[in-house]
């Protein structure tokens, strides 16, 4: 559905993205992780053509993102981080603007998503919340039923209410076969929906892993409690990260055989001890300082 | 080729400043030919021949295109007065429109919602380039209906030739036409679409005086031909006046030589939002 090969954008000094491959299966939900600044919007004007690679290429169908990029994006739904529209219209004068550029009639549509949304139709788009103004762009990137939909960033602003019924939403969407391209900041959120996800940092793909395998990799949260205070070496064991003891209690993460962990605290004397999973954002933060931590070396 | 939709959007987007700019026009042109009866009554024109008897006030005069013989005649009249209105109002309508029509998708980042639509960027510029080429047209017509008949009621004995009235007013257009390539082409520089609007104040004010200067001292003639405005033939009364080639071709060939650049520029163009 889209796939990149070495797609390189450099503005001037400012780093934008470096051989970035990608590859994003027909029907799938495909998260878009990384930090602020990472290189994720630069990568998704690319593939819309608002801005040209510097080297490598790309394609999305199966058409080029360069030459045939009309093609492209009357299949493709496409919600900006941002929302920057006429401000001067109304938000049905801006809905009709919109769905004038496909081949089809949108109206019922268009009367559909905004009662999900409870999205007034008449108002100014100068005079709508930021809030409100995401509902916008999400009818506007949904209203013509496309192919693949790409998200930048779509949830900031949306209250948790609208944020789940937009999540049905795509849900929906994907059941009927529609790819959906999900960028975000926040693991947490793509966790609910994505299926795999690719991490971007300082304009470089560092990873693309099933959600199921970075849960699986084994990853569990310590915390105990002594009654007695203690160090951060208290517990000798393999597998055990970035401890940190504050007066009677140690946290750390944990990677590596329970049987000897849990042997290792038979030894000492303790009073609580919790065990948990922990979220794909932890689980992500410890992958990210891992990589950064290699590419130093 | 055209994008229906983005080019009815631009021609509604600017009507009420059409309109503002058109109704400035009438007036403008209507209270200035309604004086042309007065000055021909009672022989005014004996008196203020003086004017043009003081050499300063005769560089002046000619600054704006005036002269005594010019000034009886009723097209000499229209050509002297309203040229200045026509030419300088006119002009800045163009300029300021065509440096708006396409950059403000990007000064208010409009840009990323029309561009992620289905359309490639050669639809975007000449649709937009359509839309700014009507507005134009739209105004210099209503200038043309508005000179005529305020003409026609206000010429008394006066007899002038139609053709020179229409082939001036088309030279105006055609000055109006440059400014907006120069507009259009200056806004693709400008980053983020910010307005042009000081420049092409500028660029319009400059142009206008260099002429207004060239006119009134014979040895700054040459440098007139730096100016635009120089290009605009307002010897309406001449015997032979006509469409001069060399005219046609200064301004057709700046006007077509900025839309294709900006065409092969805003093609390749990186939209910064």
């Amino acid at each position: 559905m889209i796939e990149t090969q070495k797609l390189t954008k450099s503005y001037g000094k400012d780093r934008g993205i470096i051989d970035l491959n990608l590859k994003i299966e027909s029907g799938e939900i495909f998260g878009f992780i990384g930090p602020n600044g990472a290189g994720k919007s630069t990568t998704i004007r690319t593939l819309l053509g608002l801005i040209f690679p510097t080297s490598g290429s790309g394609s999305i169908f199966g058409l080029d993102i360069v030459k045939n990029t009309k093609d492209i994006k009357k299949q493709i739904g496409y919600m900006p981080a941002e929302v920057n529209y006429y401000y001067k219209m109304d938000v049905k004068e801006l809905l009709d603007y919109s769905a004038d550029f496909y081949d089809m009639d949108c109206r019922s549509r268009i009367e559909e998503l905004a009662d999900i949304f409870a999205l007034d139709l008449d108002r100014k788009i100068l005079d709508l919340s930021r809030g409100n103004q995401k509902k916008v762009a999400i009818l506007q990137s949904l209203i013509h039923q496309p192919k693949l939909l790409i998200l930048d960033e779509p949830t900031t602003g949306l209250d948790p209410l609208m944020r789940a019924k937009f999540f049905d939403i795509l849900r929906e969407e994907n059941s009927r076969g529609t790819t959906i391209f999900f960028s975000s900041h926040t693991l947490s959120e793509v966790q609910k929906l994505c299926r795999r996800v690719g991490i971007i940092k300082e304009g470089r793909i560092i990873a693309v892993e099933d959600i199921e395998t970075l849960r699986k990799k084994q990853l569990r949260i310590v915390q105990i409690e002594f009654p007695h205070t203690v160090k951060n070496d208290e517990i000798d064991c393999p597998g055990v990260i970035d401890p940190s003891a504050n007066l009677n209690s140690l946290n750390f993460m944990f990677s590596g055989e329970m049987d000897t962990l849990l042997k290792a605290l038979a030894e000492k004397e303790i009073k609580d001890l919790i065990i948990e999973e922990p979220t794909l954002e932890e689980i992500f933060m410890h992958y990210y300082e891992d990589k950064s931590e290699e590419e130093r070396d | 080729m055209l994008n229906k939709n983005i080019y009815l959007r631009e021609l509604k987007h600017h009507r009420t400043s059409l309109i503002i700019w058109g109704l400035s026009l009438i007036v403008l042109i209507w209270l200035d030919m309604a004086f042309y009866p007065i000055l021909m009554k009672d022989d005014f024109m004996s008196q203020i021949s003086v004017l043009f008897e003081n050499p300063f006030l005769k560089g002046l005069m000619s600054a704006f295109g005036a002269t005594l013989d010019g000034f009886t005649n009723v097209l000499g009249f229209y050509t002297a007065r309203n040229t200045m209105f026509i030419l300088l109002l006119g002009s800045f309508f163009s300029i300021l429109l065509a440096g708006k029509i396409l950059s403000q998708e990007e000064h208010e980042k409009t840009a990323e919602f029309l561009l992620t639509k289905p359309v490639t960027r050669f639809e975007v510029v000449w649709s937009k380039m359509a839309a700014f080429f009507s507005l134009l047209l739209t105004l210099n017509i209503v200038i043309l209906i508005t000179g005529f008949i305020s003409i026609e009621i206000f010429k008394g004995d006066s007899e002038y030739r139609l053709a020179a009235f229409l082939i001036h007013t088309f030279y105006c257009f055609l000055l109006m036409l440059t400014f907006g390539a120069v507009g259009l082409f200056l806004s693709l520089w400008i980053k983020r679409g910010r307005p042009t609007t000081n420049i092409s104040i500028g660029i319009i004010l400059g142009g206008y005086f260099i002429d207004a200067a060239s006119k009134i001292t014979p040895a700054l003639d040459k440098i007139g031909y730096l100016s635009p405005f120089k290009f605009v033939d307002s010897s309406v009364l001449s015997p032979d006046y006509g469409l001069m080639w060399w005219r046609l071709l200064y301004f057709l060939g700046i006007s077509l030589l900025l839309f294709t650049l900006t065409f092969i520029i805003y093609k390749k163009k990186d939209i910064l939002i």
